[in-house]
């Protein structure tokens, strides 16, 4: 057998194995994204689903009978969803805007001026960081029902912005943009604060943009806490009404799961528009995290 | 600009310059910095004080003023409390199932999405989506899925009778796995980037040396992959501690208990007992655990450094 020969037959079998395996690995992707699908396929059955089958009570694949009722209910006939969404919305994009401006500030302020103590402010930023929300809640839900604030959208939204994982951010990267930049435009006068708003916040897009993904996602899906502070159903969140809805109607499936499929469209919306900028998000985070 | 601060500035010395040059940035340092700082002292480092306080006293929810103070009774009340020891072990249980699993999940994901496959982008999406759902849609279509006709029972209806979820040993099982789905798109997310940034060349250089895919895996990818895994047990077990919607919307801590974890007890004396003083002990409790998980942690990843 010539040289020749054994390299080809080499490659003919290295080719045949990596078929196989390439095979495999399209049996194992698409089999757990179809697990991963599971449960919105079940949501979306169940809530096409007419009460008269589920009160069967039997387990079925596609549903014998398939009605948009509460679809259309929810949708047009009694709106308390939209209201709830745009509770939710108000409360995501008043807390991404604050963060987005005072964390800024602030970092700005500590890596770009001078004062006494800001080593020891940082520090204390920092150590916050460590301490988990949850610890609080008690002694925050005293403060807030101090301040009057139980049942408004600003007691969602303050502790929100309070929370360090911004400055954290902004400070890592406020650090590393050189500083010949605002040399210059110093020395052509620019005030300071025309270098926080000309200068370093338009070189930190990436950044912002990802933080305030973030802060939008998180925001928008608070849970314990709109729990805790509001009584009201008018000013619900989505995922505090749809609770509401589930403990109402545990009889009726199909209504709870027509008003998760609806509470959970917006922010799949957000995703599609933004897939690659919030999984780039994610990997900036665990990249400074 | 008048004469006046014209002269002045041309007869002062440079050291007068320099000190009005720096209290001038030093009040636009302040002015740029308060509005965050207001936030952060009044919303997160005054509770964290007052929870400090408030733990010492038999808190009147209604009339503070008349609490009375109790030194560290809350503390030894904790410590005797068989509800609180068994939050804590629920939890420890939950972190312990639920990590690992998270860890293997996201790295089979993010491995088999590294080659090129067709339709990668529609798979990422896939697996990344539950992440951006608010954990009561979650919880809920997750207790339809485990409920007496739901598609997870009639699967694995043999394991248990009825619903896991009223089961004492697949409850926290089935919660789990809810959380996994929950999770794991977040951390596939990281691990894809950290593959995706172990030079190729390096598999090559195996290959050509006749190194299988075991071992390529185990002295390449591993080895690179590694900061970017220490920080998905880090930062997944520090979430996990503090889980609640799942437990509090699916079994509400039960079947007795055993799924009732310390966020949840948390919960539970602090706004429904109103027991203020008794439930500010057990955050402080709870924050003292999860600062002892973070050193844990940041010995193991400084001596893996090494």
């Amino acid at each position: 057998m010539s040289n020749a020969d054994r390299s080809e037959s080499l490659v003919s079998r290295l080719t045949d194995r990596d078929t196989l395996y390439r095979l495999g690995l399209y049996l194992v992707m698409y089999g757990l994204a179809a697990v991963f699908f599971i449960p919105y396929v079940r949501m979306f059955e169940l809530s096409v689903t007419p009460l008269s089958v589920m009160s069967d009570g039997g387990f079925f694949w596609i549903p014998p009978e398939t009605t948009f009722a509460v679809w259309e209910r929810f949708l047009f006939r009694e709106p308390i969803i939209y209201r709830w969404a745009w509770n939710t919305l108000l409360i995501a994009s008043i807390t991404t805007f604050i963060v987005l401006v005072v964390d800024s500030m602030i970092a700005f302020s500590i890596t770009r001026l001078e004062w006494p103590g800001q080593s020891l402010v940082l520090g204390i930023i920092m150590a916050s960081f460590m301490i988990p929300g949850y610890v609080n809640i008690i002694p925050l839900y005293t403060v807030i029902n101090d301040l009057g604030l139980l049942n408004s959208y600003w007691a969602i939204i303050l502790p929100f912005a309070a929370g360090p994982l911004g400055v954290f951010l902004l400070v890592q990267f406020f650090r590393d943009i050189p500083e010949e930049l605002e040399e210059a435009a110093r020395l052509d006068g620019f005030s300071q604060f025309r270098i926080y708003a000309q200068i370093i916040l338009p070189l930190s897009t990436p950044i912002l943009t990802a933080l305030g993904l973030f802060v939008f996602i998180w925001s928008w899906n608070q849970f314990l806490w709109p729990l805790i502070v509001l009584n009201n159903d008018q000013l619900y969140t989505l995922p505090i009404g749809v609770v509401i809805l589930r403990d109402v109607n545990a009889l009726a499936p199909n209504l709870i799961m027509t008003s998760l499929a609806i509470a959970s469209l917006p922010l799949f919306i957000v995703f599609l528009l933004f897939q690659d900028k919030l999984i780039s998000s994610v990997q900036m985070q665990a990249g400074t995290g | 600009m008048d004469t006046n601060t014209l002269t002045s500035s041309q007869t002062s010395t440079r050291w007068e310059r320099m000190f009005e040059r720096s209290t001038r940035e030093t009040i636009m340092g302040l002015v740029f910095a308060i509005p965050y700082l207001v936030l952060f002292a009044a919303f997160l480092l005054f509770p964290l004080l007052k929870g400090l306080y408030m733990s010492l006293f038999e808190w009147n929810f209604l009339n503070p003023s008349e609490s009375t103070f109790i030194g560290l009774d809350n503390y030894a009340r904790l410590v005797n409390d068989p509800a609180f020891w068994n939050a804590l072990w629920n939890t420890l249980e939950f972190v312990a199932l639920t990590v690992p699993l998270i860890v293997v999940v996201s790295l089979v994901l993010a491995l088999g999405l590294n080659k090129e496959l067709k339709g990668s982008r529609l798979l990422q999406f896939v697996y990344f989506s539950p992440y951006v759902l608010t954990v009561s849609v979650v919880a809920i279509v997750w207790s339809q899925m485990f409920a007496q006709s739901g598609i997870g029972t009639h699967f694995l209806g043999w394991l248990f009778e009825g619903s896991p979820l009223n089961s004492k040993f697949w409850a926290m099982p089935a919660i789990v796995i809810t959380t996994v789905w929950w999770q794991a798109g977040f951390y596939f997310a990281v691990l894809l980037a950290a593959r995706q940034n172990v030079p190729e060349r390096l598999y090559e250089a195996a290959r050509l040396d006749g190194a299988g895919p075991w071992r390529m895996f185990r002295d390449i990818t591993l080895p690179h992959m590694k900061n970017a895994l220490l920080f998905v047990v880090i930062a997944s077990t520090i979430f996990q501690f503090q889980v609640f919607g799942q437990p509090f919307l699916m079994t509400d801590g039960g079947p007795v208990g055993e799924t009732e974890t310390l966020v949840v007890y948390l919960y539970e004396l602090g706004f429904r007992a109103r027991e203020l003083g008794f439930g500010a002990a057990v955050g402080y409790t709870l924050l003292a655990i999860l600062v002892g998980v973070s050193i844990l942690n940041y010995v193991l990843v400084g001596t893996n450094n090494e």
